[in-house]
């Protein structure tokens, strides 16, 4: 099947298999590998993009389910000379170690920040549920959030 | 009721019984006189019908069949080869189900089902109790959902079966089958 | 150089520009032209024999290439996985190692053991050839529980009890003799309930074989490449060691997971070989969950006996540690050398036994995870001292500083077989104490139950070994290895430096440790320093990262690198300068001639050296070095860790409300690092307490096989934790480090036991006290 979809604010018209998943079109048929696939029942939340606006879970999106959408990825927020603030704050608070959940983590608290804007300590722990990290223990991730809610 | 209070991490809430094993009891009535329902139960034709996802069903002899069924439970899903031995055998009215499932890398399933016959009025009432045993992925990922979802093959079986009497001896309404 | 950029400086990380813009690269996010992918195929049973596998159906599949067997893996010469630590048993003898092949030929022994490898042109088409194998087992009834496990059949062949081994350590005469004597004997009984790792990055392999060259290359997830490469050429022998090389790119967290040698990785170097094309191959959870070596799951009885002064007199401590269905790389290690070593603690207890039964059962293999048999060992010291406490209605931390070590007794030497160098213990636990508010705990209780609610505060005070040395040792008690580091310093022509260390960097922030640590030595800017590991064929040699190791030995080996650079940049610019050799100082990334102004930079050394035309003629053209450091003894990072808790008593929720961790690691190169490596560890260490538990039911099913069963701490789950620090630096490296990446989850599962146990009031609770668990233990 055709999918017609914007990534990072590129059209693309891509023929793609009926059972394909977001995630692997952006992985696989785009090369934006850095949108990471951390377990396989839509729980680590790794993966999560943006589409229309709202952070998903890339893994349990189809690829079809994308059509005419708007997905953003971590690629596309920043660049390495221009980073969003939420980029920013995550290297400012060691907000991140081995970089595995950080795209989707990253992905999950802008969408959070907008739509909470004076969101608090328990509000990002809320928040961040459907996100796992290994590495941190949370505490820095919760100070570069809301450091990045004070800045977005 | 308690309230859940709101810091808690729900996967620990979720189960509170850890184990591999299916333990299930139901009970339906089927619209049809005893020998009809045993006949019906015999026959691969009439199985092959009734088992949702069901690929073919063929008797090797009189008490053993194979069957082929695409399955879902939760995130696992595949073609399902089923080795059906029938024992203990007492027409019509009661038998003891022995299967085998095997599911490749999603996973297998064997157990039993003891099922008895009872003539009611115009109708039968079919007992079961089934006692199994998962692995696999199946066990891995999918025994939290083992347990309704072979629920809902049982249930979806009995009303595919009552429909296969429709027309014949039917009883007024409230005879339709159910489960508990 | 910039000082706010060196030693002790909290300078943001190098590696994050890439990771915060999606720019990592990890094993799966490589390809390779004309790739192939993998699937295994896995035993669905704990424990059966492998009677017949029929794969013309999944052959016949469109898209597949190969469906190939353990069989064909033996046919083709390759050897078992071995385990890398041989453990001497009680009478003398070596311990039982069964054969492990990568792939199952004859039988398989836990659920998830891959007995095949599908290659195929796609993961789709490998994933739907592996359902159309067919496999005919012959099952057999698992051997699932560990205390029957020793009276059950045999699992292995040449395994009598499936016992790998009997293991002991300390004096039990002397124990016992003492334990008769104690005025008060405390006797626990206590589980250390299995885990299991999860890294986030779930394992991944490609491999790569060049015919022409016969030159092997595989990209893994490993947090030691250069071992792995060693494994794969002298035991398995896939290939000899220069006609391989092991990269480890990028890799998403390891916690010990990503040290062991695997089936997997090895069957797809093989298989690329075989098939001639690259085959990758990338674990789903689903699989991580099974074949991912898990960590802990012990059975211990601890008594701890007192004198009528409540000075600890005599320890005895008996484990049974589960090593699952095969020995890993080196799950022989972890319940013995690097458990049984630390039952003295903080302590002075002046005897000690412990003998560990390891046990082989039908599930997933056992190895290090986070801590690796310390935190075990912590759990059993600290909580049979907590009970003491209760039961001789003493304050828990008056009792622990009575019998700590004191700050002028080191180096001391324990009863079981270690020398702490150094230490102040009672420091960091004032420090702790005076963080958590200790002396008004009651006035916190009483307000917490005015709302319902039990609060409870409880102290861990942890000792670990880390960088475990030096390697003759280690070497004599089993060890298949050197426990040393390597680290060469290349200082570049224009002067910039380019610094290769065999430690391997996976969410440590080497990259950015190292580089403050060569620029602080060598006086030049943090920014011109690049540091590289991972790969066997850019660096010469390494052990790897585990055990809290890299700074103390990996980061000591390149001090002693720069050593060498100013030693021969001295001589280059005491030629230069016509001066002296003795009379070049060296400071701030100057030569100097001393009461002199002419010097000359680290660079202009440098340049010389590469273009040597006013030069010693006895010395070799460039400056490059390298180093081999081989430590004289472990390090010994300790701490006092203290949680607080308030138990729901409606819903038996546990909530932990404070964690304060006061760690002394000795000196601290980035203390932002480091914070963040403790925060990890305890929010790691306050899953197994509260939230983790790898189980397996009787039939050998594991139960937790994804996230929706297995709990992972998540934000809600933890509070903000306050880290603080004391300092006694380590007497014996260059750098006075200690290491520090374990510590957290160490110190953490018996602090929060402790505190809940306090708040419920009753001696126990195991871990992990889910709500359910304390709920049942208010009911009384």
């Amino acid at each position: 099947m055709q999918v017609e979809v914007t990534v990072n604010g590129q059209a693309h018209v891509l023929e793609v298999a009926d059972n394909t998943l977001l995630v692997e079109l952006l992985r696989e048929n785009l090369g934006l590998t850095g949108t990471h696939v951390g377990c396989d029942t839509s729980q680590c939340g790794a993966c999560t993009v943006h589409m229309d606006g709202r952070s998903v879970k890339a893994c349990t999106v189809l690829a079809a389910q994308a059509q005419g959408a708007e997905v953003v990825t971590i690629e596309g927020i920043g660049s390495a000379d221009a980073l969003h603030p939420m980029q920013e704050a995550f290297r400012d608070c060691h907000a991140l170690q081995c970089g595995f959940c950080t795209p989707g983590m990253i992905m999950s608290a802008i969408d959070l920040v907008s739509r909470n804007p004076g969101i608090d300590n328990a509000g990002v722990r809320a928040g961040l549920e459907g996100n796992i990290c290994r590495c941190t223990g949370y505490h820095n991730i919760v100070r570069a959030v809301i450091q990045a809610a004070q800045n977005m | 009721m308690v309230a859940l209070p709101q810091k808690v991490n729900r996967a620990n809430l979720l189960r509170s019984r850890w184990g591999s094993e299916v333990e299930q009891t139901g009970e339906y009535s089927v619209a049809a006189d005893r020998s009809a329902v045993w006949t019906g139960l015999n026959d691969p034709e009439v199985l092959a019908r009734c088992i949702e996802g069901c690929q073919s069903v063929s008797k090797v002899s009189d008490d053993v069949f194979e069957a082929s069924v695409k399955a879902k439970v939760g995130p696992v899903r595949a073609t399902f080869s089923a080795a059906i031995a029938l024992t203990d055998i007492d027409p019509p009215s009661s038998y003891l189900i022995n299967v085998a499932v095997k599911g490749g890398p999603a996973g297998f399933a064997k157990g039993s089902a003891e099922v008895i016959l009872e003539e009611a009025d115009g109708y039968t009432v079919l007992r079961y109790r089934v006692a199994a045993n998962v692995g696999g992925k199946l066990a891995q990922i999918g025994s939290r959902l083992v347990d309704s979802a072979a629920r809902k093959m049982a249930d979806s079986f009995f009303a595919a079966f009552e429909r296969e009497f429709e027309g014949q001896d039917r009883r007024a309404d409230g005879a339709s089958g159910n489960s508990r | 150089m910039a000082k706010e950029q060196g030693i002790g400086a909290a300078v943001k990380r190098k590696e994050d520009l890439r990771f915060i813009t999606g720019s990592g690269r990890y094993t799966d996010d490589l390809n390779q032209p004309g790739q192939l992918y993998a699937a295994f195929l896995r035993s669905p049973y704990a424990r059966a024999d492998i009677l017949d596998i029929r794969s013309e159906e999944a052959e016949a599949l469109e898209g597949v290439v190969a469906v190939l067997t353990g069989v064909q893996m033996a046919e083709d010469g390759l050897g078992d996985l071995p385990c890398g630590w041989q453990v001497k048993q009680k009478d003398g003898s070596d311990m039982v190692s069964a054969p492990h092949p990568p792939l199952a030929v004859q039988a398989v022994n836990y659920v998830g053991e891959p007995y095949g490898i599908v290659v195929a042109d796609s993961i789709a088409t490998a994933l739907q050839a592996a359902e159309l194998v067919t496999t005919e087992f012959r099952e057999l009834d698992p051997i699932v529980d560990l205390v029957l496990a020793t009276d059950s059949e045999r699992i292995h062949a040449d395994v009598a009890r499936n016992l790998a081994y009997d293991w002991e350590l300390g004096d039990a005469e002397a124990t016992d003799a003492a334990m008769q004597r104690a005025a008060h004997v405390t006797r626990i009984e206590i589980t250390n309930n299995r885990l299991i790792p999860n890294a986030m990055e779930p394992r991944a392999a490609l491999g790569i074989y060049e015919a022409a060259t016969e030159e092997h290359t595989l990209y893994t997830t490993s947090q030691n490449p250069h071992l792995e490469r060693l494994v794969l050429s002298a035991f398995v022998q896939i290939a000899p060691e220069h006609k391989l090389r092991v990269i480890a790119p990028d890799v998403g967290g390891g916690f010990g997971s990503k040290i062991f040698i695997y089936a997997e990785e090895t069957a797809v170097l093989w298989a690329a070989r075989r098939v001639g094309r690259p085959v990758k191959w990338t674990a789903s959870r689903s699989e991580a969950f099974l074949a991912d070596a898990h960590g802990r799951d012990h059975l211990t009885t601890v008594e701890l006996g007192l004198d009528a002064q409540n000075n600890f007199v005599a320890l005895r401590v008996s484990t049974r540690a589960n090593l699952g269905a095969y020995l890993s790389t080196f799950g022989s290690s972890v319940p013995t050398y690097l458990y049984g070593t630390l039952m003295a603690g903080q302590y002075r207890t002046p005897n000690i036994h412990v003998e560990v039964s390891g046990v082989y059962t039908n599930t997933s293999p056992v190895d290090a995870y986070r801590g690796a048999g310390r935190p075990e060992a912590t759990y059993v010291v600290e909580r049979v001292v907590e009970t003491a406490a209760r039961e001789l209605g003493v304050d828990p931390a008056d009792l622990r500083r009575k019998n700590m070590i004191p700050p002028d007794a080191f180096p001391y030497e324990t009863p079981v077989a270690l020398v702490y160098d150094t230490g102040n213990y009672e420091a960091s636990l004032d420090k702790a104490l005076a963080l958590a508010d200790y002396v008004a705990i009651a006035e916190r209780k009483a307000e917490a139950a005015g709302r319902g609610k039990r609060r409870g505060i409880g102290l861990a005070c942890y000792i670990e070994a880390c960088g475990l040395a030096p390697s003759k040792l280690a070497i004599a008690l089993g060890a298949g290895v050197g426990l040393y580091e390597s680290g060469e310093i290349r200082v570049n022509p224009t002067g910039n430096v380019t610094v290769f260390t065999g430690s391997h960097s996976h969410g440590q922030g080497h990259e950015t440790t190292f580089a403050q640590v060569v620029a602080d030595r060598l006086g030049v800017e943090f920014d011109a320093v690049e540091v590289v590991h991972g790969d066997t064929g850019r660096v010469e040699f390494g052990l790897g990262t585990y055990g809290s190791r890299s700074i103390a030995v990996g980061g000591s080996a390149l001090c002693r690198a720069a050593d060498k650079i100013i030693a021969k940049g001295s001589r280059i610019a005491a030629h230069m300068l016509e001066a002296e050799l003795e009379d070049i100082d060296f400071a701030d990334g100057q030569f100097q001639v001393r009461d002199s102004n002419r010097s000359l930079s680290l660079g202009e050394v440098a340049f010389a050296s590469y273009v040597p035309a006013d030069y010693p003629e006895d010395l070799e053209p460039g400056l490059s070095e390298k180093a081999f450091y081989d430590p004289e003894n472990f390090t010994y990072p300790a701490g006092t860790h203290i949680a607080e808790v308030e138990v729901d008593v409606d819903t038996g929720v546990v909530e932990l409300v404070s964690f304060i961790a006061v760690d002394d690691f000795g000196h601290v190169i980035n203390p932002m690092i480091v914070e963040g490596q403790v925060h990890g560890g305890v929010v790691q260490g306050v899953g197994q307490a509260l939230l983790e538990h790898g189980i397996y039911d009787d039939q050998g099913q594991l139960q937790t096989g994804s996230y929706m069963d297995y709990c992972m701490p998540r934000a809600d789950d933890v509070p903000d934790l306050v880290v603080d620090a004391t300092v006694t630096p380590c007497p014996h490296n260059p750098l006075g480090v200690k290491g520090c990446g374990e510590a957290g989850a160490i110190g953490a599962p018996a602090a929060v036991i402790n505190a809940v146990v306090d708040a419920l009031g009753t001696n126990d609770i195991s871990m992990p006290a889910t709500p359910e668990k304390v709920w049942r233990a208010l009911q009384g």
